[in-house]
């Protein structure tokens, strides 16, 4: 009632005239209290018209009359219980249920296992019975549900301003319908995103047969089919390349970012993870080289890593080719041909050489992979490459692909311009906002008489169209897509459409056949008629997610020489010779936003970018170089930090300092984000930003990037030029702090260098100089043992001397523990979002991400590494990138606990360090004597606030939207403002399997979960397989076997926490012969470097000196 | 000079403290009194949609609690049973009851019956059913006797110490896995159950969560 009362704003007279004033400084009118009121009531401020102070009165008189019923407000409600008046067969209140379905995204859907309660799915997981899956998915995927619940969601058909109804909607489709059915389709188009499925394919058999003249074109913002174009001229088929990383000894990439965005990227990070682990029976791991323009994941992976421009990448590929060539002795004339077309490149050829030299040493198990986004030459010279290589069988496989016969947005674009279609159907996508600029979509489409547009959201599309019909989410449709190894996966609805919405097949039904169908007959005939099996095949279809049997069959190809030749004298490419002038501009398909279609969502735009951690913004990222010619750099500061960050900072918020860009006489100015890493005159530029027509959350993000991006240069450009403009714009970025500055937080060797000393984890850090956390063995080394684990926990000891910290006591039936793998983790961010939608953790908003009050219960830390002997204020040019999982690391003896004034987090008897929301009272005390940094207060109702809307105080509007409300994991408690919380280890689950346990018991007494049972939101995304989550205190599971591992180590263990989560450390493999290789990773040798440990560290010291309890240390 | 305060003020601050002590004293008894489950909670006895009897069906008719909470020991939910459960019978017996209208009426017209919550554990707690009633312990030692009622009445607490009362000492309360919807079964004597309930707490292993994480997520 008093939702809409704020404090009234002072009218313009009552702040000039004399009769009313509330201070002095109002009187005087200072620019400190204008600025005053500004700041206290924001927004909405205009709202006030009209209320005077009687109504003001009125108002809260009422509100007086409440409180004043007293303690009977304070009554429970009286609230109902609503069972079914049927009751649905399976389901089971309070027990969810779990159906396979899978979220089509381009070419690379991802089959998924959808969790509802009560009808409403809350949380989508990986389907692990497709193989090549261990269950994982990636961001987009987990922050899919949120759209589902998007209250910014088209939730009607609008045509002509006219909200049609169901009725009037199928009704005006089928007047479309009828209109070309009589002339075979001529003048209709159909504009689509280029998803893959047996039901599409179906449709367009129909659509050739009764509408042969109609238009079928297909369009993506993110360009993904060059390698099977080129394919098909060298190899003479229809062919695409699936790799198979997990035999893949020697990897080099080619700006593939194989382990992030690039299609099949999930099971391909699992087969990379697989060829990387190190432990006892795999003492080797493959070798990643890595030549990128950007600082994408892989690049992070990778052991050698080369920053080239984007352009330069096949001039790379032909000198990398002829060195492969040389080297094996073959095509001599090719050798000369393909030197000269990389002439001139700036790359160390001792490089190329060694490179190509170590690939050739593992032929067989060695493979060459370019991004999807490269030029067809490149990709034939990979082709080409892997040929030589012998990867063929082995390394890649190539499977058939059906050939496409859609038309291309230009085609579409030229007939429209020649004024041959008269209407036009844009499924799904957003080509006005997403077409390359220099097609001037928005103009075209405008001359087609008559625009229907199926979107789920009223975009810049449904815009400029006659017809807006709103698209069923994926989580309300009947499909299958089609993923990127052929297999044929189910999409089917977990609740009915919201908003009535339709599927792409359905529209296409009633347009191609003139009457309407159920989804469900459209897509069970289509694949019953196209696939294997029958009604009963697909029955087990619906029931596992995909088509037994469907994945494409692998093809032997053989390579045409002449052609690749041929190819490559037609594209001719050459050197970018970029500089200041002539600067490159590469588009990235956002790691947040995809290509925009997650504009609207919180999860996504919260999320930090796994390198820059930017949230809510895209920017330019420029190389220092590049960032000091233009005078973006921050200038020094008094304190001297060891590694600084050059984005200038004020008050812990960055400020990005505006520069303009141009290219072909188009403009576009952003704010420049210095990123070391990348090629001194590249420019690299997410995409997915800057929309005008979108809803509430993606408002205002970023600046749109599309506007620069050409058919020709859809990937990047040369050409473009940049100066700085004057002004800034606040980035909120996650992570202040560039370096680790020479403490040992993630602990790295080579793995030469952990070969001979396998213990190196012990002798870095501050606690190799304290005793040992669980004692020392026989040999003197740390113990890991989880038998030294149960004697430290059952002596209740504290082992380290007089610590002030209590050892609780762990009498559970179990202990839970986590390790994380650094070695396998490439810090995809899959976890932060699996997280989030798992703990119904909140979105803050840029705001308050500026303040450091992001909420994400699970991070990733990224620090960049320059080596030993550099000017401390230098900016690295070509860093390491190191990433962390940081969680809550339930400290034994956790420092949080002993300073809350009310008990609100204390230890379980399993060792979990928990959070009691009810008793909490908001000191924070606990999070700021956390030394991870971990723990996250809730500022504000983030829940029940509108997002942007917290600083209405208690007369802004209240209560969660009902949609949002559906979203919620109901095991989780909904945290409200002025509480702490953190990662609770995802304790509903382990509830819910030692309940079910329990339950299974009842009178015999094996109420221990077994290993493997539970697994945590963030383990069971994890596509590297990194995190496991287990009971220490059984010697025979998963995470006590890693814990075992001698690379396994917590961090600021030496405060004698005693984390229960530990990390092993990350190994990298270079080449000792290449030209950049280095003694060990960069941040171990600026660890030594800080900490004075010379090379000979283990032999100067003398291990047994290093890790007894009793050894006087006589310093560094 | 003139006194500007009389004599009698001088006693003021210790009369302000006094009344200051009278006034904290009233809210802090009035809000442990009247705010606690204890007052608030227990003897609530709403009128429901139906006039369902338990002592009719449960008492008298011997129907066990199973019968219509179905997944009690399945999940951590004990369900309200569906229009379709109560005209299982009702189809036969009473099928022209007036009572008996918003059953009918619920089951033609699909809408669920409105009944209102009776028993609710304080915010931030989860309660698992399921957990409880498949290790021994009794429908009977949180809802009371509600074969005996007309009206289903919240009988006990349901404060944070009526629950840790039992997960402290479970072996006051455990019986036998097939007397757990007998309501009306009592053990033989305090000594007998003390015996049984140490014994299956060993057997069974019955470590029932006595920190925050048990039920507070």
């Amino acid at each position: 009632m008093n939702k809409f009362l704020k404090h009234p704003e002072p009218s313009e007279s009552d702040l000039k005239g004399p009769h009313y004033w509330r201070s002095l400084d109002e009187l005087a009118e200072t620019e400190g209290f204008k600025d005053y009121l500004h700041r206290e009531f924001p927004e909405g401020a205009s709202e006030l018209d009209g209320v005077n102070r009687r109504q003001f009165m009125k108002v809260m008189s009422a509100s007086f009359a409440f409180a004043g019923v007293g303690l009977t407000g304070c009554r429970r409600p009286e609230k109902h219980v609503m069972p079914y008046s049927k009751q649905p067969e399976e389901i089971v209140h309070g027990k969810p249920l779990f159906y396979a379905t899978a979220m089509p995204h381009r070419n690379d859907p991802v089959a998924l296992v959808a969790e509802t309660h009560e009808g409403r799915p809350t949380k989508l997981e990986g389907n692990a019975l497709v193989a090549g899956s261990n269950g994982s998915t990636n961001q987009y995927a987990q922050a899919s549900i949120l759209d589902l619940y998007d209250p910014d969601r088209s939730k009607k058909t609008v045509q002509g301003g006219r909200t049609l109804t169901e009725a009037q909607r199928a009704d005006y489709l089928t007047s479309v319908s009828k209109k070309y059915a009589e002339n075979g389709g001529e003048g209709l188009a159909f504009l689509a995103e280029g998803i893959p499925s047996v039901t599409r394919q179906a449709q367009l058999k129909q659509l050739k047969a009764k509408l042969p003249n109609a238009v079928w074109a297909e369009y993506d913002a993110i360009e993904t089919s060059n390698f099977e174009t080129a394919a098909a001229k060298v190899l003479g088929k229809s062919v695409r390349a699936i790799y198979d990383y997990s035999k893949a000894e020697r990897v080099l990439s080619l700006e593939a970012d194989f382990l992030y965005s690039d299609p099949n990227h999930l099971a391909d990070t699992l087969a990379f993870s697989k060829a990387r682990k190190v432990d006892d029976d795999h003492p080797e791991m493959n070798r990643l080289y890595a030549a990128e323009s950007y600082y994408s994941i892989s690049g992070g992976m990778a052991d050698h890593r080369l920053r080239v421009a984007s352009a330069d990448i096949p001039a790379l590929a032909s000198l990398m080719a002829a060195s492969i060539l040389e080297q094996a002795g073959i095509g001599a004339n090719a050798v000369d041909a393909l030197k000269a077309t990389g002439e001139g490149l700036d790359v160390d050829p001792h490089w190329i050489e060694e490179c190509a030299k170590d690939l050739l040493a593992h032929r067989g198990n060695a493979v060459v992979v370019a991004g999807p986004h490269q030029p067809q030459s490149v990709h034939a010279l990979t082709i080409a490459m892997n040929e030589i290589l012998q990867a063929q069988g082995s390394t890649v496989n190539y499977v058939s692909i059906p050939e496409s016969s859609s038309s291309s947005i230009s085609e579409l674009a030229e007939s429209i311009n020649g004024g041959s279609v008269k209407t036009l159907v844009v499924l799904g996508g957003n080509p006005v906002y997403n077409a390359p600029a220099d097609l001037n979509w928005s103009s075209v489409q405008a001359k087609v008489d008559e625009v229907i547009r199926l979107g789920e959201y009223f975009d810049e599309t449904s815009e400029v169209s006659d017809c807006h019909i709103n698209a069923a989410h994926f989580l309300e449709s009947w499909g299958d897509a089609i993923a990127y190894n052929g297999t044929v996966l189910a999409i089917q609805p977990m609740i009915l459409p919201l908003f009535q919405g339709l599927t792409e097949s359905e529209v296409l039904e009633i347009i191609i056949n003139g009457e309407a169908k159920e989804g469900f007959q459209i897509v069970s005939d289509a694949l019953t008629s196209s696939l294997e099996g029958g009604a009963k095949a697909f029955e087990k279809f619906l029931h596992d997610g995909y088509w037994a049997g469907s994945a494409s069959r692998s093809t032997s190809v053989s390579l045409d020489q002449a052609a690749v030749g041929q190819l490559l004298t037609e594209e001719s490419l050459g050197l970018a010779k970029t500089s200041s002038s002539n600067l490159e501009i590469r588009f990235l398909r956002d790691p947040s936003l995809d290509d925009g279609r997650f504009n609207n969502n919180g999860w996504l735009q919260e999320c930090p970018d796994p390198v820059t951690k930017l949230t809510w913004d895209n920017a330019f990222l420029v190389s220092p170089k590049l960032g000091a010619e233009l005078g973006v750099i921050a200038g020094n500061t008094l304190v001297k930090v060891v590694r600084k960050n050059p984005n200038a900072h004020k008050r812990g918020k960055e400020q990005g300092h505006i520069i303009e860009i141009t290219v072909d006489g188009k403009t576009l100015t952003g704010p420049a984000h210095v990123q070391p890493g990348l090629p001194d005159y590249t420019v690299v530029v997410s995409l997915g930003y800057g929309r005008t027509v979108t809803g509430n959350v993606g408002e205002g993000s970023g600046f749109n990037a599309y506007a620069l991006r050409t058919v020709a240069g859809s990937s990047s450009v040369t050409g473009a030029s940049a100066k700085n403009v004057g002004g800034v714009q606040q980035l909120a970025d996650t992570q202040e702090h560039w370096s680790m500055e020479g403490r040992a937080i993630i602990r790295e060797a080579n793995l030469d260098f952990y070969k001979e000393h396998s213990d190196f984890v012990d002798h870095m850090g501050m606690e190799s100089h304290s005793p040992a956390i669980l004692g020392l063995d026989e040999n003197g080394g740390n113990r890991r043992d989880t038998v030294a684990l149960q004697e430290l926990v059952k002596s209740g000891d504290n082992n380290r001397g007089n610590s002030a910290y209590v050892s609780p006591e762990f009498t559970g039936t179990h202990q839970w523990g986590m390790s994380i793998d650094l070695n396998t983790c490439t810090g995809c961010n899959a976890c932060v979002i699996a997280c989030q939608s798992e703990n119904n953790i909140p979105v803050v908003g840029r705001e308050q991400v500026l303040r450091g009050r992001e909420m994400h219960w699970i991070r990733l830390d990224r620090y960049y590494s320059a080596g030993p002997g550099k000017d401390t204020n230098e900016i690295p040019t070509d860093p390491q990138v190191s990433l962390q999982p940081m969680t809550c690391q339930h400290c034994e003896t956790a420092p949080c606990e002993s300073v809350c004034p009310v008990n609100a987090t204390v230890h379980d008897d399993e060792g979990l360090n928990v959070m009691a929301y009810n008793r909490c009272v908001g000191t924070r005390y606990c999070a700021n004597n956390c030394p991870y940094k971990v723990r996250r207060f809730n500022f504000f109702d983030w829940n029940d606030r509108e997002l942007g809307r917290d600083y209405e105080g208690p007369l802004g509007p209240k209560g969660m939207n009902e949609l949002k409300k559906m979203s919620k994991n109901p095991e989780v408690s909904i945290r409200m403002r002025g509480v702490m919380e953190k990662c609770t280890y995802c304790l509903q689950r382990i509830q819910a399997a030692k309940i079910d346990q329990k339950v299974e018991a009842r009178d015999s007494g094996d109420v221990k979960v077994p290993d493997g049972t539970i697994k945590v939101a963030c383990e069971q995304v994890c596509p590297a397989d990194a995190i496991v989550f287990g009971d220490v205190s059984d010697p025979e599971s998963r995470v006590s076997k890693l814990k075992e591992s001698n690379r396994d180590y917590g961090v600021l263990a030496y405060l004698n926490t005693r984390p229960r989560t530990t990390y092993l450390a990350k190994l990298r493999n270079p080449n000792p012969l290449m030209p950049d290789f280095y003694d060990n990773p960069l941040s171990h040798l600026e660890y030594n470097e800080a900490s004075g440990h010379g090379d000979g560290h283990g032999d100067s010291h003398g291990d047994e000196a290093h890790a007894t309890e009793d050894s006087g240390h006589n310093g560094h | 000079m003139s006194t500007i305060f009389p004599k009698e003020a001088n006693k003021a601050p210790l009369q302000v403290v006094i009344a200051l002590l009278i006034v904290i004293g009233t809210i802090t008894a009035g809000a442990t009194y009247y705010l606690t489950p204890k007052y608030s909670r227990v003897g609530y006895q709403p009128v429901q949609p139906v006039p369902f009897e338990h002592s009719l069906h449960v008492g008298e008719l011997g129907l066990d609690c199973r019968y219509c909470h179905n997944h009690v020991e399945k999940s951590g939910h004990s369900n309200v049973p569906a229009t379709s459960t109560c005209m299982n019978c009702h189809n036969q017996v009473q099928v022209l009851s007036e009572k008996l209208e918003p059953v009918r009426e619920s089951l033609a017209s699909g809408e669920s019956i409105p009944w209102v919550q009776v028993h609710k554990v304080p915010d931030y707690v989860y309660f698992n059913h399921s957990v409880h009633v498949n290790r021994g312990i009794s429908c009977f030692e949180c809802h009371g006797q509600v074969n005996e009622m007309d009206e289903v009445r919240h009988e006990k607490s349901f404060s944070m110490g009526f629950c840790l009362e039992c997960h402290r000492n479970p072996e006051e309360k455990l019986r036998p896995l097939d007397q757990i919807t007998n309501l009306d079964w009592r053990p033989e004597s305090k000594e007998a159950q003390l015996k049984f309930g140490n014994e299956m707490k060993e057997h069974w292993k019955i470590n029932p969560p006595t920190s925050c994480s048990g039920c507070h997520r």
